[in-house]
């Protein structure tokens, strides 16, 4: 019985490694890459680096055009733009997707107007509209609207790919939390906004923090839209502007960017991992 | 009961008739309109345009450069029926879906299984779980880009093209690009069902697993008859957005990749008779000619997880 179960538990470490290795392994040969030298680059191992340089991330922040590695010349790519202009465009983008999100999904799951159960499906149904030619109309609209190279085209047009999803579990969440939660506050006689940003809001972060990463990995996984809109270099994300790039030994280049625009990205999911889930649960199972 | 009836009802259990709670309430729906608007508008009016256009255009033997588009019914999605290069695409699409949302529902399962009671080193396990999906998609496509279709000789690009050939003479033509399309979405994917479900089975009480353990003995059954069931409207829910995902990752790689993924799938041919071809009519059409399919599917997802839908008991 005992020499059973520590065999169990010796399957379970060994899948866990497994899993751990499978999950890092794209993300470690990337890192790997983006540390050797050119010569490295050509003659050496896919798997290993002998003399790991952080070259090619210097080179990121590099305010010259050109530079040389030895023998090769490459030209640098404006990285600090790049990271400006995503990180300006994400975190308007989430505040949007966020803000309206958590107002329908407290409109639907709390206050219910007529049919409410069908706006949330209609929304949630939205998801089917197929991307592949959506983005000529849509370049026709920020055409017209006169937001073409502007990244308000992607505000405007990001939170479509989030709210769908966010509403839906702002939703479920309001409509599975106590309404007994709010209802000291409104015999002391708050109002319903005041109730609202003092007692409900605090106690629901992990619900905030569940739809805000959702959105999050919707929106640094698009790349149609962003190359769409944006054809100027200066104005581009990191992930377009990277992809943009398509020759040969500028892949130093590229995969020292993707290393470095991704940090940022795994810090946040670290961070906020744990919340995550506690959030996925409470709006889908529990309420809080 | 129906879901207007058992929301009337709850209006009703919440404020009693009476004109000061009709009027409370009638203060209640103008502020939940209100509320909902942003969002609403944000969605349907961006979207309105777009997909108007989409489906006038499928109408019409729209062309670029061409002459003005003429209405010609539903003769674009006829022709489509008769093709059969698109039906050869629409078994791709339907392999390409059905392959990779039981590949994500099978990992993710497994991943929630492995994390889901504590153990020593959990939060790092969970970590690693959860990066693959973290990890921002559009940067990891243009590493799968530089990866599996390496431009140049460097330190993988031999073993990748060997890799490559040994699959395309082994599978045929083009295969190899189709199957790093699927891996680059279950990666992405499978971590994030994975977590999902993981958090279903956090708020599942153990009772349930463990009255219906006694029940049936088995290890295999045991999950086939209690594991499956208790998880299935969050099973629907992951299956529904992993596979909207896999068909926008289907587009982004597609582009990607210089659009040199020649294995035909509905989208990525309907993109190429937009862009290419110029054939807008007819790409429109052809993009928009799953959308039953889809809708079939959306319905039969909406029936399984309508438990998570319910309000609490």
């Amino acid at each position: 019985m005992k020499a059973a179960r520590r065999l169990l538990r010796l399957g379970h470490g060994a899948l866990l490694a497994l899993l751990a290795a499978y999950s890092l392994f794209p993300i470690y040969l990337m890192t790997i890459e983006s540390l050797k030298p050119v010569e490295e680059d050509v003659f050496g191992s896919p798997v290993y680096v002998r003399h790991p340089s952080l070259e090619w991330y210097a080179d990121l922040f590099e305010p010259r055009g050109w530079i040389s590695h030895g023998a090769l010349v490459t030209p640098t790519v404006p990285f600090l733009v790049w990271a400006k202009n995503t990180a300006i465009v994400f975190a308007a983008a989430l505040a949007v997707i966020l803000a309206t999100s958590l107002a329908a999904g407290y409109a639907l799951g709390r206050l219910r107007p007529p049919g409410w159960r069908w706006w949330r499906r209609v929304l949630f149904a939205t998801f089917l509209v197929p991307q592949t030619l959506l983005f000529i109309p849509l370049y026709q609209l920020v055409f017209r609207l006169h937001l073409d190279d502007n990244l308000l085209a992607l505000v405007l047009t990001y939170p479509l790919l989030a709210i769908p999803f966010c509403a839906w579990l702002f939703s479920a969440y309001f409509q599975k939390l106590s309404p007994e939660v709010e209802e000291s506050a409104y015999i002391e006689g708050a109002s319903r906004l005041s109730a609202f940003l003092r007692i409900v809001l605090p106690m629901s972060w992990p619900v905030v923090v569940a739809a805000g990463l959702f959105a999050l990995g919707v929106i640094s996984s698009d790349f149609m839209l962003a190359g769409v809109f944006l054809p100027n270099t200066w104005h581009q994300t990191i992930a377009v502007g990277l992809a943009t790039m398509d020759v040969s030994l500028e892949d130093l280049t590229v995969v020292s960017g993707i290393s470095m625009g991704g940090l940022p990205m795994l810090l946040i999911a670290g961070l906020f991992a744990a919340s995550y889930v506690r959030g996925l649960t409470a709006a889908m199972i529990e309420g809080a | 009961m129906s879901h207007a009836v058992m929301a009337a009802a709850n209006a009703t259990i919440e404020h009693p008739s009476g004109r000061r709670g009709l009027a409370r309430r009638r203060r209640e729906v103008r502020t939940a309109y209100l509320l909902l608007a942003p969002a609403a508008l944000l969605v349907f009016g961006v979207l309105a345009y777009p997909v108007g256009w989409e489906v006038w255009t499928s109408l019409t033997s729209s062309f670029v450069g061409g002459s003005a588009a003429a209405f010609v019914g539903l003769r674009n999605y006829a022709e489509f029926v008769r093709d059969a290069e698109f039906w050869r695409a629409a078994a791709n699409t339907l392999g390409y879906l059905v392959l990779t949302t039981v590949l994500k529902l099978a990992l993710g399962i497994a991943v929630a299984l492995l994390l889901s009671r504590p153990f020593p080193g959990r939060p790092v396990a969970f970590i690693a779980a959860f990066l693959p999906w973290a990890y921002p998609g559009g940067l990891g496509l243009v590493g799968w880009y530089w990866f599996m279709i390496p431009p140049l000789h460097n330190a993988y690009s031999e073993f990748m093209s060997d890799l490559r050939y040994a699959t395309d003479a082994l599978l045929g033509q083009e295969t190899w690009r189709f199957l790093t399309l699927v891996a680059f979405n279950v990666w992405r994917g499978g971590s994030f069902v994975g977590i999902f479900l993981l958090a279903a089975l956090n708020g599942i009480p153990q009772d349930l697993f463990d009255y219906a353990a006694l029940e049936v003995r088995s290890g295999w059954r045991k999950f086939w008859m209690v594991t499956v069931p208790l998880l299935r409207p969050f099973l629907a829910l992951a299956a529904f957005l992993s596979i909207v995902t896999a068909v926008t990752d289907l587009g982004h790689v597609y582009l990607q990749s210089g659009m040199r993924i020649t294995y035909p799938i509905v989208w990525t041919q309907a993109f190429h008779l937009a862009i290419i071809g110029g054939e807008w009519g007819k790409a429109a059409a052809e993009s928009l000619i799953l959308l039953p399919v889809l809708v079939l599917i959306l319905f039969v997802c909406f029936w399984l997880f309508e438990p998570l839908e319910e309000d609490p008991l």
